[in-house]
């Protein structure tokens, strides 16, 4: 038996960690395992996955999962992004980081297990904060654990305690608490799909010489990957345009005064440290 | 037992730890770059006793690995595409100098197009510069590898240069159960045939006139086919060691009844062997046979394997104007043996995903050998 995961996150919410850190319990509760990242061009906030496999017989597998047993989103924002659900085994279990309940979820499959679990809450009730953002992908392991007992494929609590405590050392404990309470908050239901089947075209791409012409916004609209989001104090700003040379996405418009164009900026707060009069105001940006 | 989940890269940086190699000298370049990073963490830590040289390109990397090698100390690098490309001219120092030096090598495309992902191009281009060639295909072999490699590289008989290849991300970046071992015992301290001493001093690397150097390439020459011998011995006294068995040259795969045979080279090879399972199970009697050392290429054991069976060979990487570069080499390794045909494909440049699905639909996609099989 083999059971597949696919972990989806934005780059720095720790999918690739928490892909690793399962696999180590999977070896320790006795199966083969093998963690695998997708790395493309990732950046801070950008939609990334991981994938592990657990099985009771040697691994040989070296292409990625494209037909999981168990997904785990860690962050609500990808659900807009990316199409989470694609390619989930029928009867799979799909693992949310979000406030909505399960039956608030479409798909194409039959059925699906949808286990929904507020790890953003946990996360901040723990005081798992890493430079001021939530910890989400350690608090996630908790539901995954119930996800593999669905499976048959019991994996102990204990061992993942042990493992993110000697990962973490003295964070450990927070950590270790935030899995226990994510594990016992989890909603879990069995849900049936809506969504019609779609039949995806493939486009057809033709590359005869590697170049490629100006566009707007070629990775999509990159505002999903902010988790900062600047200000313009107009009473303070004084049409210096050093924000506008110094943007490295040129989400800085010019027309009357200077604009943030809030659809690409990628919230690197290059334009609040270069401002010589200090007019770029940051905060936090919400999405979910 | 010391099971650790390690990266390809983290297993290449433990090996070269364990190996008790003494300097490292290396350039960050993706997907190579972890195991620099991980061999300066072992060494700042103390745990690993080496010298770690900074440098400020990959070619002076591989020079400071040459002099140092010279100098008697044993060393490692890493590199991947580009920074490989860049070594290049050093690449054939190392060889004609007869230095041992071992390099991990992830597998990763040359540009234009940018291209980060795994293709072996950048390594098969470097085929000519004399280094011993191993293609590794899981993360415990590319730890016990490089151990071997150091063996092989070291042997009186050899001294020659040697790259343990595996693909970037799809092996460098998973992490993977790998046994750590330590090789003391397999492995001794090195202890150069010569090395430069100030004391006594010689010339290294001098002129030679035209007859001197044409025998210095002919002992080259011999130099790559005693090592394929060597190999043998060296995987034996691996065995004895560690109980674990890791190929040198050769890996095979069911081939023994098999009708058709895939041949190919470094993570695909590990995911034929599902496909070779699942061909079977569809009443295909299929093999596998992986080339894990393509310098010195094992010919005669290329022609044991595959007399009188239908041969698929996989590539991942292209010479243009000619194909992939080993279907050349078994083609011509098979040019007086009877076999049924050969046929080559090309997959995964660039680093798209090859899946068994890939190479089950490649033989399925050859109707006539399926009517001749399929009974």
């Amino acid at each position: 038996m083999m059971a597949s995961i696919r972990f989806h996150g934005r780059g720095g919410q720790g999918a690739v960690t928490a892909s690793k850190l399962l696999a180590e319990v999977a070896y320790m509760s006795g199966y083969y395992s093998q963690s695998m990242p997708f790395f493309g061009a990732e950046r801070r906030g950008a939609p990334v996955i991981a994938f592990t496999r657990i099985s009771d017989e040697p691994l040989f597998e070296t292409s990625q999962v494209y037909h999981p047993n168990i997904v785990v989103v860690l962050d609500p924002v990808i659900l807009r992004a990316v199409d989470i659900f694609s390619g989930v085994k029928e009867g799979g279990t799909v693992i949310i980081n979000t406030t909505k309940k399960p039956e608030d979820f479409e798909f194409e499959q039959d059925y699906l297990n949808i286990i929904t679990v507020d790890a953003t809450g946990v996360a901040i009730e723990n005081d798992l904060l890493l430079a001021g953002l939530p910890v989400v992908n350690t608090p996630m392991l908790g539901p995954l654990i119930r996800a593999f007992e669905l499976l048959n494929m019991p994996l102990k609590l204990e061992l993942l305690e042990r493992v993110v405590t000697r990962k973490f050392g003295k964070a450990g404990m927070k950590n270790v608490s935030a899995i226990k309470q994510a594990y016992e908050r989890a909603e879990m239901k069995t849900i049936r799909g809506k969504r019609k089947r779609k039949r995806r075209k493939k486009e057809k791409i033709t590359v005869e010489f590697p170049i490629s012409f100006p566009s707007e916004g070629v990775a999509g609209k990159t505002k999903m990957w902010r988790d900062f989001r600047p200000e313009i104090d107009y009473e303070k700003c004084n049409d210096c345009l050093s924000c506008w040379l110094h943007c490295p996405e040129s989400a800085i418009r010019v027309n009357d005064r200077v604009e943030i164009d809030y659809e690409y900026c990628k919230g690197c707060l290059v334009c609040s440290a270069i401002c010589p009069k200090r007019a770029v105001k940051t905060g936090r940006e919400v999405f979910a | 037992m010391n099971v650790r989940i390690l990266t390809g890269n983290e297993s290449a940086a433990y090996s070269a730890m364990k190996s008790m190699v003494r300097v490292v000298a290396a350039y960050p370049i993706t997907p190579a770059t972890p195991v620099v990073e991980t061999v300066a963490k072992l060494v700042e830590s103390g745990e690993m006793q080496a010298k770690m040289i900074r440098v400020e390109s990959e070619h002076s990397a591989m020079a400071a690995c040459i002099g140092a090698s010279t100098a008697g100390s044993r060393t490692f690098t890493a590199t991947s595409s580009h920074g490989l490309a860049y070594m290049h001219e050093m690449l054939h120092w190392a060889t004609n100098a007869r230095t041992p030096v071992v390099m991990a090598v992830a597998n990763r495309a040359i540009g234009p197009g940018w291209n980060i992902w795994a293709d072996l191009s950048d390594a098969l281009s470097q085929r000519d510069t004399g280094w011993i060639q191993l293609y590794c295909s899981g993360n415990q072999e590319i730890y016990d590898t490089i151990a071997m490699a150091y063996r092989l590289a070291e042997d009186r008989k050899v001294l020659l240069p040697a790259m343990v290849c595996y693909d970037g991300f799809v092996l460098s970046h998973t992490a993977m159960p790998v046994e750590i071992t330590d090789f003391e015992g397999f492995l001794e301290e090195y202890n150069p045939k010569w090395r430069l001493d100030a004391d006594n001093p010689f010339t290294h690397g001098n002129i030679l006139p035209p007859e001197p150097f044409a025998e210095l390439r002919h002992n080259i020459q011999k130099a790559h086919d005693r090592a394929l011998k060597i190999m043998k011995k060296i995987e034996d006294e691996f065995y004895e060691f560690t109980k674990r068995e890791t190929p040198l040259i050769i890996e095979e795969y069911r081939t023994e009844d098999a009708d058709i045979v895939i041949v190919t080279m470094g993570a695909i090879a590990s995911e034929a062997k599902i496909a070779v399972n699942s061909l079977r199970e569809k009443k295909v009697k299929a093999g596998l046979l992986r080339i894990k050392s393509f310098r010195p290429f094992p010919e005669k054991d290329v022609k044991n394997y595959l007399e009188g069976k239908r041969v698929y060979v996989f590539d991942r990487a292209i010479s243009p104007g000619s194909g992939g570069q080993l279907f050349r080499e078994i083609r011509s390794a098979l040019a007086f043996s009877d076999v049924k045909s050969v046929v080559p494909r090309v997959v995964g440049i660039g680093g798209i995903d090859v899946t068994k699905r890939t190479i089950e639909k490649a033989i399925f996609e050859r109707k006539i050998w399926i009517k001749e099989v399929v009974a």
